[in-house]
């Protein structure tokens, strides 16, 4: 089980560290735009809209491993204070919680984003790309939340870390 | 018998006109129905965002919509003639005509029905105007100008040579103040003079072209309305069609008083000249297949337009 | 379900799972959750999903993690230790000098970055240690690095101010412009509290034994600290303002001109940009995490028809329209003592504005008003980021406690300048009023 739990985390922690590359791209992208519209009086049609894609996998991928970093905003004037058995309770209640918004969001999301594939869903712009790849990473990310949950789950009740 | 209890998603923000018809439209249901059917409508944005409202009635989180058929064009090619179309009908009515007279409720009915969804009426009204800080006389004017455009008017505009930038729409005022663009679409002619844009732009060009006129639609999922008796469904109707008729009039003697109000505040109005547009028409046609692409249902809602289009004189 | 029960559940159960710790992204997103099926049925969870996709697409909120990456970027060029360097040997011979050159610094940051943790951390570093070696006062040090570093929520850019004009559907160069003036006051009212304290009791911070005479030549050549701030400040506000770009492009213009800072620094390289990206990318997930769980909150109290029924209430009681204000301003500066901004914001936001219009306040001054509880809230314990931020920094003999003292005057000068600005709207709205429609007839 803890085997499982560190994998799930080191396979997270990868998707961070190439996840977080994005914003370079995010940002080439803008400048380009303003490059071209102001320089060259031409705004492009998929310069924003591209980044506007890259930027929900981007912080969608963040998610996952900051649950493990303890990044994500909480109140700690209790579980500062907590220790032994009643911080593991805390700290599992933030996990379970955690799970359950992944497990939610995933499932909803599934049918949502295969709708997309199958529909060929286009953005209806000027450049008018496909967007379900876009849209795909919300499931990916909402199910990997839910498997590093389970893994801080995991880890806290092998007392490896709380 | 008991009550019926639909909640409905709506497009616009609380407050504003069209959401106040989104209300009489429910008060009307429940009257015809004797209070049998009991709509709840929730202003734009308070539960899913308007864009995504096609997906939660399907999804049933609930029974109706009012939508923009433009929002669902990226999945439903044809939502793109169901909803406005650039350089499209100059006049509401002939539009709703198109829908009654001719085969367009049924082809919009098409267009629901595989996602599991109830085409039910449209409500159709008149143009939005384009707002400019740079003189726009005829149509060859946009020719290389900055533009904010939508959905298939960004498209389309950009066949006719103007650069687009799709900003949302909190932004068009400071695009517009700071020349970001030199011409922009926001929203109705009253509801752009209560954003200010009289204040930044000033040069109001009529008619809209990028948005001659345009159609809203009751949308409700399949399951939901399978559940209701005739009277009920009838009541949608007829109470649907009213709110069209009502909310269009109310457009057109709003937009009267709000045009004097831009004169007040010295804006120019520009009106195009009918030949013109009409020219620029013939020539859109070409950017309106495009959209159409390969799309069966696309392409027949094109061709039963643009064969009204032509009996009216207009292609 | 009964709806005003389930209100009930949402309120007691937020309470209850945000005090146990857990993220309150996932509090916001599991309550919404349960309290969607109790009054709505399973298949209305869609909505969070649904909410979630316009999240992503939204070009206003991806100007976040552009901002974080240029103060990111900025933080480790080492243009801050320049700009501090100059400032000690223009300030340095005043009683007050170096918290007051403190507070500058923090300004300049301000204009530049819209994150407040860049400030407080690279103050925390540099300006701590000096101040402290000097004698100072440790409250009184640490207090202005707290309040210093929050200006940066008011003065433009800022990530806060851009969350809110997105909520409240303000266009965000307009909200910017309007947080530059009372950012300015509070920025002089901090230095003229120092001063003044420091004046009455110069033992609370000594100036050096003997003067440090700086040759006027060695003093001016420090002013080409200044050179670099400059350019990223007018690059940002500069394209905003010239109508080069919107928010979120002038952010991506701010990266560009962190980087070359940081190539003039000699300090770019791939392990900085690295780790800029890294703390990029904490920081945004964070907030849109957050974003996804609140959306679906405030989403099912508006369906519980919470939300119109506290419009009504207020529409219909008899107070006058600025009790309801004071009291709309009280309830975000208490939930500021335990939430972050962020979801402050995201939370309040759609439930107070419909007020806010309906008393016929202006969205945008209230959104100042805003801003400055938002500065409450950074500098208060128990949740205040700067607090955090400094945590890590303090020196051995420092505890927490006397931060905590510190920030109690800068606290109160905020509920101050927080008055005059709700008597005195004009303050507020004048500039952008000015800057955004030259052509008002
Ligand atoms: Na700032
Ligand atoms: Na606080």
């Amino acid at each position: 089980m803890t085997a499982i739990a560190r994998s799930v985390t080191a396979l997270n922690r990868l998707l961070f560290a190439l996840a977080k590359w994005l914003v370079y791209a995010i940002v080439l992208l803008m400048l380009w735009e303003v490059l071209s519209r102001y320089m060259l009086a031409s705004p492009t049609s998929w310069a924003p809209e591209l980044a506007m894609l890259i930027f929900g996998p981007f912080f969608l991928l963040g998610g996952p491993y900051l649950l493990h970093l303890g990044g994500h905003v909480a109140v700690d004037i209790l579980s500062e204070k907590a220790t032994g058995r009643f911080a593991t309770v805390l700290a599992l209640i933030g996990y379970v919680l955690a799970a359950v918004f992944g497990a939610i969001l995933l499932w909803f999301s599934v049918p949502l984003a295969m709708q997309s594939y199958s529909y060929g869903e286009t953005s209806y712009s000027a450049w008018n790309p496909v967007i379900w790849p876009a849209k795909a990473f919300l499931p990916l990310a909402s199910f990997l939340l839910m498997l590093q949950a389970l893994a801080e789950i995991v880890l806290a009740l092998r007392g490896e870390k709380v | 018998q008991g009550v019926t209890k639909w909640r409905m998603q709506a497009l616009w923000g609380g407050g504003t006109t069209p959401q106040l018809y989104e209300e009489k439209f429910c008060e009307r249901v429940k009257q015809l129905t004797g209070g049998s059917l009991e709509i709840t409508p929730f202003a734009g944005g308070q539960i899913v965002p308007a864009a995504q409202a096609f997906d939660a009635v399907r999804g049933g989180a609930f029974e109706m919509m009012k939508t923009f058929d433009g929002y669902t064009a990226g999945k439903i090619p044809a939502h793109g003639f169901s909803s406005t179309v650039p350089f499209g009908f100059p006049e509401a009515d002939q539009y709703e005509a198109w829908f009654y007279e001719r085969d367009g409720l049924a082809m919009a009915k098409e267009s629901y029905e595989a996602a599991g969804l109830t085409y039910v009426a449209p409500t159709v009204y008149g143009e939005e105007p384009i707002h400019s800080k740079v003189e726009i006389r005829k149509i060859a004017d946009m020719n290389g100008l900055k533009g904010r455009f939508v959905g298939l008017a960004s498209a389309v505009m950009a066949d006719f040579g103007v650069s687009v930038s799709p900003l949302p729409t909190s932004e068009v005022y400071s695009a517009l103040d700071k020349g970001l663009v030199d011409f922009a679409d926001r929203g109705d002619i009253k509801a752009n003079y209560e954003e200010g844009l009289q204040e930044v732009a000033k040069f109001l060009i009529l008619p809209g072209v990028h948005q001659p006129s345009t159609a809203t639609a009751y949308v409700a999922n399949t399951a939901a309305y399978g559940r209701l008796d005739d009277q009920q469904k009838a009541a949608l109707e007829v109470a649907a069609r009213e709110v069209s008729g009502a909310l269009r009039q109310n457009i057109i003697v709003d937009n009267g008083e709000y045009l004097r109000k831009y004169e007040e505040a010295g804006v120019e109005i520009i009106d195009l000249d009918a030949d013109d547009v009409a020219e620029a028409r013939a020539r859109a046609v070409e950017s309106w297949k495009k959209a159409a692409g390969e799309d069966d249902l696309a392409k027949r809602m094109m061709e039963s337009q643009m064969s009204l289009m032509q009996e009216l004189r207009l292609l | 379900m009964e709806s005003s029960l389930i209100l009930l559940f949402m309120f007691t159960s937020l309470v209850v799972f945000m005090l146990s710790g857990a993220g309150l992204a996932f509090v916001l997103g599991a309550i919404a959750f349960i309290s969607t099926i109790l009054l709505w049925g399973p298949s209305a969870l869609i909505v969070a999903v649904l909410n979630t996709f316009e999240t992503m697409t939204s070009e206003s909120l991806m100007a976040i993690p552009l901002y974080v990456l240029m103060a990111s970027i900025l933080q480790k060029s080492a243009i801050i230790d320049a700009l501090y360097d100059a400032m000690e040997t223009w300030f340095s011979n005043v009683n007050g000098g170096l918290a007051v050159g403190t507070i500058a610094i923090c300004t300049i940051l301000a204009a530049m970055t819209g994150v407040v943790g860049a400030a407080v951390a690279a103050m925390g570093i540099l300006a701590l240690p000096s101040m402290l070696s000097r004698g100072y006062h440790p409250p009184l040090a640490l207090g202005a690095i707290c309040a210093g570093g929050t200006l940066g929520i008011l003065i433009p850019p800022s990530v806060v101010t851009i969350v809110y004009a997105i909520t409240a559907q303000i266009s965000i160069g307009k909200m910017f412009a309007a947080g530059i003036v009372p950012g300015l006051i509070l920025a002089a009212s901090y230095s003229a509290y120092i001063l003044v304290r420091t004046w009455l009791n110069p033992s609370l911070a000594p100036k050096p034994e003997q003067a440090v005479t700086v040759p006027l030549s060695v003093k001016l050549s420090k002013l080409k600290a200044l050179i670099l701030p400059g350019l990223v400040v007018i690059g940002v506000l500069g394209s905003i303002y010239a109508g080069i770009a919107t928010p979120t492009e002038a952010a991506a213009v701010g990266v560009l001109g962190a980087a070359a800072s940081a190539i003039v620094t000699r300090r770019l390289s791939v392990p900085m940009l690295s780790e800029a990206a890294t703390d990029t990318l904490r920081v945004t997930a964070m907030i849109l995490w957050i974003t996804i769980g609140a959306r679906a909150f405030i989403s099912v109290f508006v369906a519980t028809g919470g939300a119109d029924s506290l419009l009504n209430f207020v529409e219909t009681l008899e107070a006058s329209r600025w009790i309801v204000l004071g009291a709309m301003v009280l309830i975000l500066i208490f939930l500021g003592l335990f939430l972050d901004e962020i979801g402050i914001i995201l939370l309040c936001v759609p439930v107070f504005l419909p007020i806010v219009s309906a008393l016929e306040f202006d969205p945008l001054w209230f959104g100042v008003l805003f801003m400055i509880t938002a500065q409450m809230a950074y500098i208060t314990p128990p949740f205040g980021y700067t607090l955090f931020y400094l945590k890590g920094v303090l020196p051995p003999g420092i505890g927490i406690g006397q931060v905590y003292r510190g920030v109690i005057p800068f606290f109160l000068i905020q509920v101050a300048v927080l008055i005059l600005f709700a008597l005195f709207p004009g303050l507020v709205t004048w500039l952008p009023e000015m800057m955004m429609s030259n052509a008002k007839p």
